[in-house]
Order: structure tokens, then sequence, then C-alpha cells
């Protein structure tokens, strides 16, 4: 068995979130603060949303893990940077072609280049934090935020890193807004965070082989165990659930209107967990959501929860045919952090 | 780790299969043209390496990354003799911009795009039945990073074979902005030449199938074995290069192949025609490979596909693939003045150079500072 990975540390940039509790539910989160401002030091004038977002939450997520904030010499070689978001950068791309066909390629910024690739994100975490080791962007639909934090714990085992710092991030700008709204003329709801709105924010994990987790007599949160990434909800869950495994906590992907999702259905081993709709908590997450899930799940467990917790995000489809929901959906199962 | 590949598929500005590229490169031919994707007015550059698959000057359509990705994954299956379904292959596609170039024109010209289209599996689903895929947003080294990723994931045993891609179309935004950052307008890309202007963008795809070694034949003759990939991030600066860290890449690449400077017959230099680029890349490959500039061959067909962003660490891989059975190299064109950081390496320039290669490192840099190198070698 190679050495388990670990989460040893959390971190929130999310209006209304005080500590990874919050996100346990069951009550919508509310908040008029923006995570934002709890940006520290100077030069972020042209850093997207989404970059001010992850910095705030990699930030909590490292101090959290009792780790090194600052840019240090020498640098951090052995830890590196996974991100997944799906609409972080779009801002910036939809705001420069107006620009361009309203006043020409004069009126661009060319500081705001760096935004328009979509790992602008990871590249301002590594940058802030000093973090050299391998550095990744998972822009992959629904399913992104589990699919990051299986190529984190994918870069430690294959061991080009010791460490990983996995954010989850979504921002809500008018592009996002628009962009996502169902019939394209009416934007998402405002107020209480709830199904039919948008999360605006970031989540951050660090998560680490147990040995070296071990070695600085770090706190384990929980360990991440199985995974898979496969057509349809059913197949997904399956792959990662056997029967002798209870799980205690399931978190539901986010459900496309149409789309039903019956807890019998699911195999014997979640049948009985509570369940557990972060879209409910915090909105709709997109590239986030899997990260949010497996930060409360740690949270979950490291509170004594019974049992495994088992994210999914994404649908799926039954079949390759079925255009409406889906590619795929990935599903992850976290146990109690490893007894020391 | 070593892995064989096994299918090559390709398409750039410059040919819309492996073999046509190649031979347009070795003929020096560039796929450089007047601008035809964007209204001409808004800018000042008016040179782009595109793929000319619009259906009239000035009228864009969606998704056209997604279908030369497809149709360079197609061409790596039928080469490799895979079935094509992918149900259970893992499929990695490094990208820089995405679908990006759909939402502008949804955005802005309120053309109908999905944004479940965004990422690369919803179509690959569909064509290929692909479950396990994985849209990696590296920036311009993406698809030879999805490559390490690949290693990784046949060395852990996860995976016995895994398709690679990468792909990338130019987006208005990128052209835009770019257009602001170079005091001439760039009519060429010209790598280590003293009169570059600075990078063009070009659009293009490409996809390989891996798989493991140990696993023994699988039929077919393999195109090549490689033999290690280094990564690495600079977390320096958000589009400068670091030299340092660029050396550290290329070293820790060596070392995962278990190989040395002087082995090398051929580097595919990442080459964008930047000074800042062409600089620091000059100065790393010196540091690791001291008098060793001398006796190894480099060549950088950004000259001629333009650079093809989050598709261009994979298309230098599969034209040094070519190289080694052809026993050609590509010259770079429009280097006449080479830059005083190259000299006396061992550059191909204006005309294809008939030499053997065994072994070949290829080089792609992006973004963030993300490096990754790859050691290839030819299967005896």
């Amino acid at each position: 068995m190679p050495d388990p990975v670990v989460v040893t540390g959390i971190g929130t940039a999310i209006a209304g979130v005080r500590g990874v509790g919050d996100l346990l539910g069951p009550d919508p989160v509310r908040g008029d603060d923006d995570p934002t401002d709890r940006i520290t030091g100077r030069g972020h004038r042209y850093k997207d949303r989404a970059t001010r977002l992850g910095l705030v939450a990699g930030e909590a997520a490292l101090r959290d893990a009792g780790l090194p904030t600052n840019r240090a010499t020498p640098p951090h070689l052995d830890t590196g940077v996974v991100v997944s978001s799906n609409l972080g950068n779009v801002d910036t791309v939809c705001d420069t072609v107006r620009t361009i066909a309203d006043e020409t390629y004069l009126a661009t910024s060319p500081m705001l280049l760096p935004n328009t690739a979509s790992n602008v994100i990871a590249s301002w975490l590594a940058i802030t934090f000093g973090l050299r080791g391998v550095n990744l962007t998972f822009c992959n639909g629904p399913t992104s935020g589990l699919d990051a934090v299986h190529w984190a714990r994918t870069m430690i085992r294959s061991g080009r890193v010791e460490r990983m710092l996995v954010v989850g991030v979504e921002p809500v700008t008018e592009p996002v807004r628009r962009l996502t709204a169902p019939d394209r003329g009416d934007t998402p709801a405002d107020g209480p965070s709830g199904p039919d709105t948008l999360f605006d924010g970031a989540v951050g994990l660090v998560l680490e082989g147990a040995e070296v987790a071990a070695a600085r007599q770090a706190r384990v949160l929980a360990t991440i165990d199985r995974y898979a990434r496969a057509g349809s909800h059913d197949e997904a869950t399956r792959a990662v659930c056997p029967p002798d495994a209870p799980v205690g906590l399931w978190f539901p992907p986010e459900r496309p209107s149409g789309f039903r999702l019956h807890q019998a259905e699911l195999p014997s081993a979640v049948r009985a967990a509570a369940e557990l709709d972060l879209t409910t908590v915090l909105g709709r997450s997109s590239g986030a959501l899997g990260v949010l899930q497996c930060a409360a799940g740690a949270a979950w467990l490291a509170d004594g929860g019974p049992g495994s917790v088992l994210a999914t995000a994404g649908v799926g489809a039954p079949t390759t045919a079925e255009a409406r929901f889906d590619d795929a959906t990935s599903a992850l199962v976290l146990t109690a952090g490893a007894s020391r | 780790m070593s892995a064989l590949i096994t299918g090559m598929g390709a398409v750039a500005a410059v040919g819309d299969d492996v073999p046509a590229i190649f031979d347009a490169l070795c003929a020096g031919r560039s796929g450089v043209g007047p601008l035809r994707g964007f209204d001409p007015t808004r800018f000042r550059a008016r040179h782009a390496y595109e793929i000319d698959d619009r259906p009239q000057s000035g009228e864009d359509l969606t998704l056209r990354a997604t279908r030369w990705l497809e149709q360079a994954v197609q061409q790596a299956l039928t080469d490799a003799g895979h079935d094509g379904d992918l149900s259970d292959v893992p499929v990695l596609i490094g990208t820089t911009l995405r679908e990006l170039r759909s939402v502008e024109l949804s955005w802005r010209d309120d053309v109908p795009f999905d944004l479940r289209d965004l990422h690369f599996g919803t179509a690959l689903r569909r064509r290929f039945g692909a479950t396990r895929t994985y849209t990696v947003a590296n920036a311009c080294s993406a698809s030879l990073y999805a490559l390490g990723l690949a290693a990784d994931l046949l060395e852990l045993g996860e995976a016995d074979s895994v398709v690679v891609a990468g792909v990338d179309t130019i987006t208005e935004s990128t052209y835009g902005m770019l257009d602001r950052v170079y005091p001439l307008a760039p009519e060429a890309v010209r790598p280590f030449d003293r009169d570059r202007r600075g990078m063009l963008q070009g659009d293009g795809a490409v996809a390989i199938v891996l798989r493991r070694e140990s696993d023994g034949p699988a039929g077919g003759r393999p195109h090549a074995r490689v033999r290690g990939v280094g990564l690495n991030c600079d977390a320096y600066h958000p589009s400068a290069p670091d030299a340092e860290s660029i050396a550290s890449v290329i070293a820790d690449a060596h070392r995962r192949a278990g190989t040395k400077p002087a082995e090398i017959d051929l580097v595919m230099l990442h080459g964008t025609g930047t000074p800042r680029n062409d600089e620091a890349e000059a100065e790393a490959l010196r540091s690791v490979f001291a008098d060793d500039v001398r006796s190894c061959r480099m060549t950088a067909i950004k000259s001629m596909t333009g650079h093809t962003a989050g598709a261009s660490g994979l298309h230098s891989l599969v034209v040094a693939v070519r190289a080694m059975r052809e026993g050609r190299i590509p010259p770079v064109v429009g280097l006449v003045r080479p830059i005083e950081e190259v000299a006396g390496f061992g550059l191909v320039a204006d005309r294809e150079l008939r030499a053997p290669v065994r072994t070949a490192q290829v080089h792609s840099f992006g973004f963030g500072g993300l490096n990754a190198v790859a050691i290839v070698e030819k299967v005896m």
C-alpha cells in the first residue's frame, strides 16, 4: 500500500463563513462581508476576483496546516499547487473583447494579459507563497474540484512533491452571471445562498503524505481514499463504495433541473448516509464544489463523524447519447485521519 | 519509467496531419498569413498562424478548437490501431484558452454556446465515449505538462494507456492584448533572431497515444519512447520566465530519464521569438549543457506554426519523433542574425538538415513560470 495522503489544513474565503464548520449547514450561508477585503500586502491591482479569492483561501489553508505563508528562501520546492475553476477568468476575456469592439486594441491593458490564461490563479498562488513544485489548473466542468483533489494526491504519490495546496474557486462577475443564466435574460437571484444563487468564493486544502505530516507532527483531519471518474453517477459511486464500508455522510452533486437522483438507488453502503447538498448551503459552485465537499467532509470527520464521507460531483449521463446532463461523475471517499 | 508512443495526430496552420506538418516544416513553409478571424480594423497587428476553416473572412464559428482536438485524437487512435472506444482510457488535454473563443462569441455577439463545452470532456464523451477526461489549463506548457501527468499515471498503475492531447485557438482578447505588448507588430515569429519583434499565436491541436512499455508489445511498431518528463514552476512572475528555474527543470528531466546532455542529438526549443523567452531559454540551456550546446542540433518550429500555446509542447514532440524516423530536422525560418546568447549553438537554420536523431529533448514553458521538459528516444 502506498503512503496515504491526508488533509492537514483547510481555509475558506466565503462571505459569512467564519469557520469550516459553517459549511456543514443545514442553513444557507449569509454574509455581507467581501472575503477579498482580507487580502494583505500590495500589488493586487491587476488580479482578477478569482485570484484574490484564491489567495485568501490558500493563505488560510496554509496557516491552518501550520505552514509558512510568506515567500521563503530557499523556496518550497516540494510543495505544489492545484486549482479548480471553470469560470475564474471569463471576466477578463469578456470585458476585453467588448473593449476591442468599442475602442480597438489600444484600450486594452497588457497588464491583464496573464489573466487571459486560465492558469492565472495557480500562478499567483505559487508566486505569493513561493511554491515551486508542480503547478496545475483543472477546468474540468462540474467534476473539476474532486478531480483536482485526486490529482493532488497523484502528484504526491508519484513523488513529484511532498505536499499540495488545493484551491477551488468560482467568482461571481457580470459575465459569469450572464453566461450561466438559464435563458440569458435573467440573472440568478441575490440574497441568501441556495440552489438558485451562484457561489462566490474559494476554499483551500493542504494535502500531504501521511509520513511527511507525521514527521512535522501536523494535525490530520482526514485521509483521501478511493476516487473514480465515470460516465454515470451510479457507475462512479459503485466504483468507490464497497458494501462493507458504510458511508456516514454523502455530499451529492449539483443537480441540473430535470435530473433526479434518489438515495435509495445508490449503492447499499450509502443508503443510510446523511445527505448534505452544499448547493443549498452555498449556491451553485461549479469547479469549487468538489473542494468544498472535501473541506466540509474533512471537518465532519475531524469532529468525529461516523463512517466515511462520499462526495460526488457531476451527475454524469446514463448513456453517451444522453447529452442533456454532464459528461461524467467523479466520486471520492474521505475517511478519518490515519491513527497516530 | 518509460512509455511508448504508439499513435500520433496533429493539425496546425501548416498541415492537417503529422506527415503533412512535418513535410511543410522541413520545406521551410510557414503557416503565417493575413489575419482572417477578427475584424482587422480593431488591431495594429496584421498576421497570425490560423487554420483557415471559417466560412468567410471575418465571420467566426464556435467550437473550432474542439473539432481540431477531435481530429487529432482520431488520427492518433487510427495510427495506433485503436478501436476508438476511450471509455476506459484517460485523456489529458492541455490548453491555455480552452473554448474561450466560443465564450467571446457568445458574450459579445450572442452566438449560441453551451457552457458545458467550455471543457473538452463533453465533446470527447460524445465522440469517443471517454469519461476519464481532464482539461488541464496549464498555459503554454499545458500539453507537455499533461505528458508528465500521463507518465505518472502509467507508472502508478492507474492506467495501461493514456491519450495525451493539446489544443488552442487564437482568442480575440489575447490577440488584442499582445498587440499592446510589442513596440512593433510582428509579421512572423522569428525565434533567436536579432530582428524579432515578438510572438504571434497559432491555431492547432495534437494528440498521442502512450502506453506502458513494461506491458510488452501490443502489435505495430511504436514511434518512440518517452524516457522522462520534468515539471516545475518558477513561482517568480506571472509572465516572465526564469532561466535558473528552466535550467533546473532540464536537469530534472535528465535525472528522470537517466540521460546526460551529451546524449541529446536534438533540442526542440520553446523559441517564441520574444526577447525574454529566447534569452532565458538560451541561458538555461548553456548552463546545463555547457560545451554540449555546440554538438547537438536545435530547432524551433514556432517560426512556422506560430505559438500554438497549449498544443505547442506536444507539437514539438511529434516533430521530434518524426525527425528520428526520417533523419531530417526542420530549420528555424527567419533566423538570419542570431542573438548573442545563442552563439555557438547548433541551431538548424535556412533549410532542413539531414542527420540521425536518436535522443531528443523537448522544451515547453508557459505563463506563470510553468516549465515542462521531456526526453524522448528512438525505438531501435
